[in-house]
């Protein structure tokens, strides 16, 4: 009994702030200082006024675009990569995978600035390039990858291999296909980190067409430009949780799932 | 269809060891050949370099006239059976058979009954749609078999195709590939480490060990004429008793047995003169369990006659299995089941002369 207490004492510790945050983005401005689970004086204008003020609809493409496009890279490179470092005999394989490895201990403030200058020197700021092509090879992807591709029996490879196939066909059509537990945690992973990244579109994007939801909510939030009006600032914060929240209610099982096999999270 | 020649065939892997040393053999058209071998003999890389799987270090292999060492798997024309069946999970049984045909450009309608003629000779045809998982063992093996058919390549290669179904399955199975090749009429290399589907399956068996070819020869010869003390043992259910000793020729000839407990007066044994050569050298005696006998048989006259004390006696119904002991090995009469055989008193047993096997103890090549 008192186990159940517990759990729904923390779980209500969870979902409070969220609801509140609803609640609130649907409440008069006035109503904001009341702590209640539903909206008082209930009203849209919050949002109206966010769409007024910020190019929302444009902003969301902008992620929805990075995101996919994004994961998709990553889902390809990552299993190309870790294809190579399960299955494929050549000198240094182990150094390489364990260089893979060490990266995913340096935290992403390490490499911000090298990362800027290259993106300076390739004279992508600004443009989408710079927000994809720094996350196209990850490191957990690849880890992931090869580890469940050493779980698959050599001679799935060695039939395919006598059936005609060569390695590409092996990977994304022989073998991919039995591993999608796999690609589905590595998907979920790389596109959640992608659409919450703040940190690095506001250092390289400054062209406001080009920015993603959390830049400019960011912005919009911290900028000035909600003119200090608390309501509109958590209704922008409503709209950049709501996909997520969302696609977590069609893959409730695999999200969990992903976060429990990768033992990290955001 | 065509044969495969092996020729001085090696492999290593990286800058180590050969495991695959100076193989040749030469497989005829339509010959089903097996190769067997305890573990780690060589036996499966030697059929996976026939299927282009592994690299070849050494030598020359031909499949037909042609070289093919360099050659890719897929372009060998050649389909193999796997252990562990290798069926794509993600695909029905239809789209497992059909999956290379569709990568060689087929058409569709030829695909089509090519599969369908491989399933009616297989009795799958109602299991076309459904997949890996939801079959048994028995199935998958029969899908993997129909998979390879379908290909109608020159050679087949099985790499141990009946280890994972029982052992009911595993005789059903084995008559089953019997019919398979005499319907086919193909060539088939089959890998195995059971002598038991080696003497039932191949026109021919290679034994190797250690990389080595031990003997090649059929069946039937490898059992009764063994060319070394391996062969000998490794080939027969149980395996061939063992006993060393010298030869003593300085008056009638002898076998002494190393212990000094056993001596046997050759000088009816066949091969005697040869047996003559190896005067005051170590040898190993040799015989199989059914040689030793409750009595000699109603024409036989050249027999050993020992009286040894019973260890232990399996009766199995058709026969009784009864060991015991012979200075420091421990020896297996295969003996009729019609009579008991009481585990706690001396048996009297005729060891059949004519069945005695040598071996040279420093070579362990057979004396002939």
């Amino acid at each position: 009994m008192l186990r159940y207490l517990l759990l729904t004492l923390a779980a209500a510790s969870f979902l409070y702030p969220f609801i509140w945050m609803v609640s609130a983005s649907l409440s008069s401005e006035n109503g904001l200082s009341s702590l209640t689970l539903l909206p008082v004086e209930p009203t849209w204008s919050n949002y109206v006024n966010m769409f007024s003020k910020i190019p929302l609809g444009r902003a969301f493409l902008n992620s929805v675009l990075v995101a996919v496009v994004t994961t998709g890279l990553v889902l390809v490179s990552g299993a190309m990569a870790g294809y190579a470092l399960a299955r494929m005999r050549f000198r240094g394989r182990n150094l390489i995978f364990y260089l893979i490895i060490f990266t995913m201990t340096l935290p992403m403030q390490i490499t911000l600035i090298p990362n800027y200058i290259s993106m300076v020197k390739l004279g992508w700021v600004d443009t989408y390039f710079a927000l994809i092509m720094p996350f196209v090879l990850n490191s957990l992807s690849i880890l992931l990858f090869r580890q469940a591709f050493m779980g698959l029996p050599q001679a799935l490879i060695d039939a395919a291999r006598l059936d005609g196939c060569g390695e590409l066909r092996i990977i994304f059509q022989i073998l991919l296909p039995n591993i999608l537990p796999t690609v589905l945690t590595i998907t979920i992973l790389t596109f959640m980190g992608l659409w919450n990244e703040a940190l690095w579109p506001l250092i390289v994007i400054r062209d406001e067409p080009t920015m993603t939801m959390p830049q400019l909510v960011t912005l919009f939030s911290v900028g000035g430009r909600a003119e200090a009006q608390l309501g509109v600032k958590i209704a922008a914060a409503v709209m950049l949780a709501l996909p997520i929240v969302v696609l977590y209610l069609f893959f409730q099982r695999h999200f969990i799932r992903s976060m429990a096999s990768s033992g990290l999270k955001d | 269809m065509a044969g495969v020649r092996l020729e001085h065939l090696a492999k290593a892997y990286d800058k180590g060891p050969l495991v695959i040393r100076d193989v040749n053999i030469d497989i005829k058209d339509k010959e089903f050949v097996v190769l067997v071998g305890p573990s780690g003999c060589g036996k499966s890389t030697l059929l996976r370099m026939i299927a282009g799987l592994e690299s070849i270090t050494g030598g020359h292999l031909y499949i037909g006239d042609r070289r093919v060492n360099e050659v890719p798997a897929s372009e060998r024309d050649i389909a193999m059976v796997f252990q562990n069946y290798a069926l794509y999970p993600h695909m029905t049984v239809f789209e497992n058979m059909a999956f290379g045909l569709k990568l060689r450009g087929l058409p569709k309608e030829e695909i089509r009954q090519r599969v369908e003629k491989a399933a009616r000779m297989l009795e799958i045809e109602t299991l076309l749609d459904r997949r890996p998982k939801d079959m048994s063992g028995g199935q998958r093996q029969r899908v993997a078999i129909g998979r390879a058919i379908v290909r109608n390549p020159q050679v087949f290669l099985f790499d141990e195709p009946l280890s994972n179904l029982d052992a009911k399955l595993r005789g059903q199975t084995r008559i089953e590939l019997q019919k398979l090749h005499r319907e086919l009429n193909a060539t088939m290399i089959y890998v195995t480490h059971d002598q038991v589907e080696a003497m039932t399956l191949g026109d021919r068996i290679v034994v190797l060990r250690n990389g080595d070819v031990m003997q090649q020869d059929t069946p039937l010869n490898l059992y009764n004429h063994p060319a070394n003390q391996f062969v000998a043992g490794f080939i027969g259910s149980p395996p061939m008793n063992f006993l060393p000793g010298r030869i003593c020729a300085d008056g009638p000839l002898r076998f002494e047995s190393r212990g000094g407990m056993l001596g046997i007066d050759l000088s009816e044994y066949p091969q005697a003169a040869t047996l003559r050569a190896y005067q005051g050298k170590p040898v190993v005696l040799g015989i199989r369990a059914e040689h030793i006998r409750r009595r000699p048989g109603p024409n036989e006259r050249r027999f050993f006659r020992r009286l040894v004390p019973v260890e232990a006696v399996e009766n199995m119904g058709s026969e009784t299995m009864v060991y015991f002991p012979l200075e420091t090995q421990r020896f297996i009469a295969r003996l009729s089941a019609d009579y008991p055989i009481p585990a706690d008193q001396p048996l009297d047993l005729f060891w059949d002369l004519g069945k005695l096997h040598f071996f040279d103890a420093e070579t362990e090549v057979a004396i002939r």
